[in-house]
């Protein structure tokens, strides 16, 4: 009966390895969670990154073109005023010293005029433009659109 | 305590039936929104979150007949300050020694103009020239704010602003070409969206969206020639100085055509110092086409032509002057109060009779001679295009008011008036064959529905091809039948006729009993390349023949030369092989 009641052996500890098997696939869910919540926080961030960093770098763009544009008509602006007949006529009287003609010789030359000077081009008819190309492959997917793609469905 | 219980129930159920009509109703009103009134409240949020910008569309050039470009368009920067910056006086007076050099201004100057007020943005400087700007731009200082835009460059300086006009603050065009083909060159503005925060202010890097191109303006090409334009508003300039002319207009035509290569008016205004707070708004007019004259002798010409067209007279026909022509109670006399005798028609316009062209008006006879007016384009617009035109003043034989008298009076250019621009297109007819053509001054435009060009358009047979050659053979001698006619040039045939009316009201209402001296000829009378208007305005009695005469023959060669007109006179020409 004593022996009946002895308490029995213990057994053997697994050193609590069922308790110790639940904690660690607990904390490798919770750290794969964390780990992918980071990863899409992460990638989310760099998402917004680069979209601002795309948005500046057209901001900059359309500006330095409408710079270049506004520059080109400056150009433009400058060739029509060197050739300007006021200029024409300043610069034959003080640099070149000339006169108005006293006396007109007029001359027969058999031979075609030579052709007039090309005009700034913004003045001249345009070509109608080409049909436009169409876009470039997904050369600047984004990650999202990349990750996307690799679905098989 | 079933009782209590029950109460509580009873609060909760309630309660709960708030929260669920609550609910329903917010769940009702958001399935409204977005399913059954998606567009309007989209509408409302896209106008919320997002700003419009007009963005104005780039105004067209306008070119000379070569293409040379008298008015174009540059990008330039309006320059604000915005005066809540500046209320700390350091910071104002640090960038205004940044900004006011660059804007022609004193920096203490400016600093008190923006501080008059505490809020909102002060125009410091418009249109300021993109290099500049852009160094401004670069410099960063506190309170500016930089916005581009476009202003007007000429390129050939002031030349023909009274035909070119200007545009306002809107870039809208005010006056001459500018404001008349102002849908053309204005082109059409676009629209861009742009994402703004909570008080409306565009966020740097938000998104922005293209609503509408804007579509450019298109360019304007003129029948008028830079060269010929500056050469003759030279002249015209230099023609006020010298014989203190009120004013003046010129105008050159290509009289198979109706091109118009060049036409000068003054008093006008400089494009360069151009001032629109100047109330004196008489000085935008394009005179040559807004303004009428009573055209004195040069009507003689048309008076004759139309009765060598009835087949009244040759040019030899005869009649005798005797100095004074009697319409009932009233007598007229020649210009010289002359008695000439017998004299035939030729040198009734050789001599500017008076009372010759009331004697060929009386021949013609009422009825033909308001037909021929009529015919001859006078009383009515020419159709060039440009605004302002009037129709001038004709008083017909059917008008109750009109009589005898007024026929005689007509028959030499006096009671009847007409534009610079009239009276030339309608001598024109002379050396076009009798075609009149309709004047006009743009050659090529690019219009919203696409390119337009424009041709010459003969309006009608004025008279008979043989009478118009027969008027110019006359015309001719008229200027080289007395040796020493201060028309007649070196080189060519040139065929002409001097006006002078006197008791005109000049200077807009200021001078009553001005003097208006002119000269109308074209060359080379065989086969004419030009012709040419020359009109003076003066306080005091001045002679066609002395004053205006001259700058026909001053212009007249440069013209024929410029235009590649050989010379009748083969003794100036060599040839080369």
């Amino acid at each position: 009966m004593a022996a009946l009641h002895r308490p029995a052996l213990p057994l053997p500890r697994r050193l609590g390895v069922p308790r110790l098997s639940g904690s660690l696939r607990g904390r490798t869910v919770i750290l794969g969670a964390s780990m992918l919540v980071i990863g899409i926080a992460l990638l989310q961030v760099n998402q917004f990154s680069r979209l601002a960093s795309t948005g500046y770098q057209i901001n900059e763009l359309n500006r330095e073109r409408a710079a270049r544009q506004a520059e080109n008509h400056d150009l433009e602006a400058q060739v029509a005023s060197l050739s300007s007949l006021a200029r024409v006529d300043w610069e034959a009287r003080t640099r070149l010293h000339m006169e108005p003609a006293q006396q007109r010789l007029y001359i027969s030359i058999n031979h075609p005029l030579p052709q007039r000077q090309a005009l700034p081009t913004r003045f001249l008819p345009q070509p109608k433009p080409a049909p436009e190309a169409p876009a470039p492959a997904a050369h600047g997917d984004t990650i999202w659109e990349r990750l996307l793609k690799l679905l098989p469905f | 305590m079933f009782g209590q219980r029950g109460r509580m129930n009873a609060r909760l159920i309630t309660l709960a039936a708030i929260f669920t009509i609550g609910g329903v109703a917010l769940s009702a009103r958001v399935v409204y929104i977005q399913a059954f009134n998606t567009e309007r409240y989209q509408a409302e949020a896209r106008d919320e979150h997002f700003g419009q910008q007009e963005v104005r569309a780039p105004r067209g050039a306008i070119l000379d007949r070569n293409g040379y470009p008298l008015a174009t368009t540059v990008d330039a920067y309006d320059v604000h300050v915005n005066r809540a910056d500046w209320q700390d006086i350091d910071a104002a007076r640090r960038a205004a020694e940044l900004i006011a050099p660059l804007i022609g201004a004193k920096p203490n100057d400016l600093v008190n103009e923006v501080r008059k007020e505490k809020t909102g943005l002060y125009l410091a400087y418009a249109g300021l020239d993109f290099d500049k700007g852009t160094s401004l731009h670069d410099a960063d200082a506190p309170g500016l704010r930089l916005i581009q835009t476009t202003k007007r460059f000429y390129p050939e300086g002031d030349i023909a602003s009274t035909l070119l006009g200007f545009v306002g603050r809107d870039h809208a065009g005010l006056t001459g070409i500018e404001a008349d083909f102002d849908r053309e060159l204005g082109g059409i503005p676009g629209t861009v969206y742009f994402e703004r925060d909570s008080i409306g202010n565009r966020i740097a890097l938000g998104s922005e969206r293209v609503g509408q191109k804007p579509r450019p303006g298109g360019n304007i090409r003129l029948t008028i020639d830079r060269y010929l334009q500056r050469l003759v508003e030279g002249e015209l300039d230099t023609q006020l100085a010298k014989t203190g002319a009120l004013g003046g207009s010129i105008i050159v035509m290509d009289p198979k055509t109706g091109e118009v290569l060049a036409m000068a008016s003054r008093p006008g205004f400089t494009l360069s110092r151009l001032d629109l707070n100047n109330p004196n708004q008489a000085l935008f007019r394009n005179r040559a086409v807004t303004d009428v004259y009573e055209p004195g002798s040069v009507f003689k010409t048309l008076t004759a032509a139309m009765a060598v067209d009835q087949g009244l007279v040759t040019p030899e026909t005869t009649y005798v002057d005797t100095g004074a022509a009697y319409i009932g109670p009233s007598t007229i006399r020649n210009w010289d109060y002359s008695a000439n005798g017998t004299t035939t028609v030729t040198q009734l316009l050789q001599r500017s009779l008076n009372t010759g062209a009331v004697w060929l008006g009386s021949l013609v006879g009422p009825e033909n001679f308001y037909a021929y007016v009529q015919r001859f384009g006078l009383g009515q617009a020419t159709g060039i295009g440009l605004g302002g035109e009037p129709d001038g003043l004709v008083r017909p034989n059917t008008d109750p008011s009109w009589s005898e008298v007024d026929l005689a009076t007509n028959s030499f250019g006096q009671g009847i008036a007409a534009t610079p621009l009239q009276m030339i297109t309608a001598i024109s007819a002379f050396a076009n064959h009798g075609k009149l053509m309709r004047p006009y001054i743009v050659k090529e435009m690019d219009t919203p529905e696409g390119p337009r060009a424009f041709s010459p358009v003969v309006v009608r047979q004025v008279v008979k091809e043989e009478t118009a050659n027969t008027v110019a053979d006359m015309m001719n001698r008229v200027v080289e039948g007395f040796p020493g006619h201060l028309a007649a040039i070196r080189g060519y045939h040139v065929a002409g006729k001097t006006g002078t009316t006197t008791g005109a009201t000049l200077a807009d209402g200021a001078v009553r009993d001005g003097n208006v001296a002119s000269f109308v000829g074209f060359a080379p009378v065989a086969d004419p390349k030009m012709i040419m208007l020359v009109k003076l305005d003066f306080k005091e009695d001045r002679l066609g023949g002395q004053v205006s005469a001259p700058v026909f023959a001053i212009l007249a060669p440069s013209i024929l030369a410029y235009l590649g007109v050989r010379p009748d006179g083969p003794q100036l020409v060599s040839t080369t092989h």
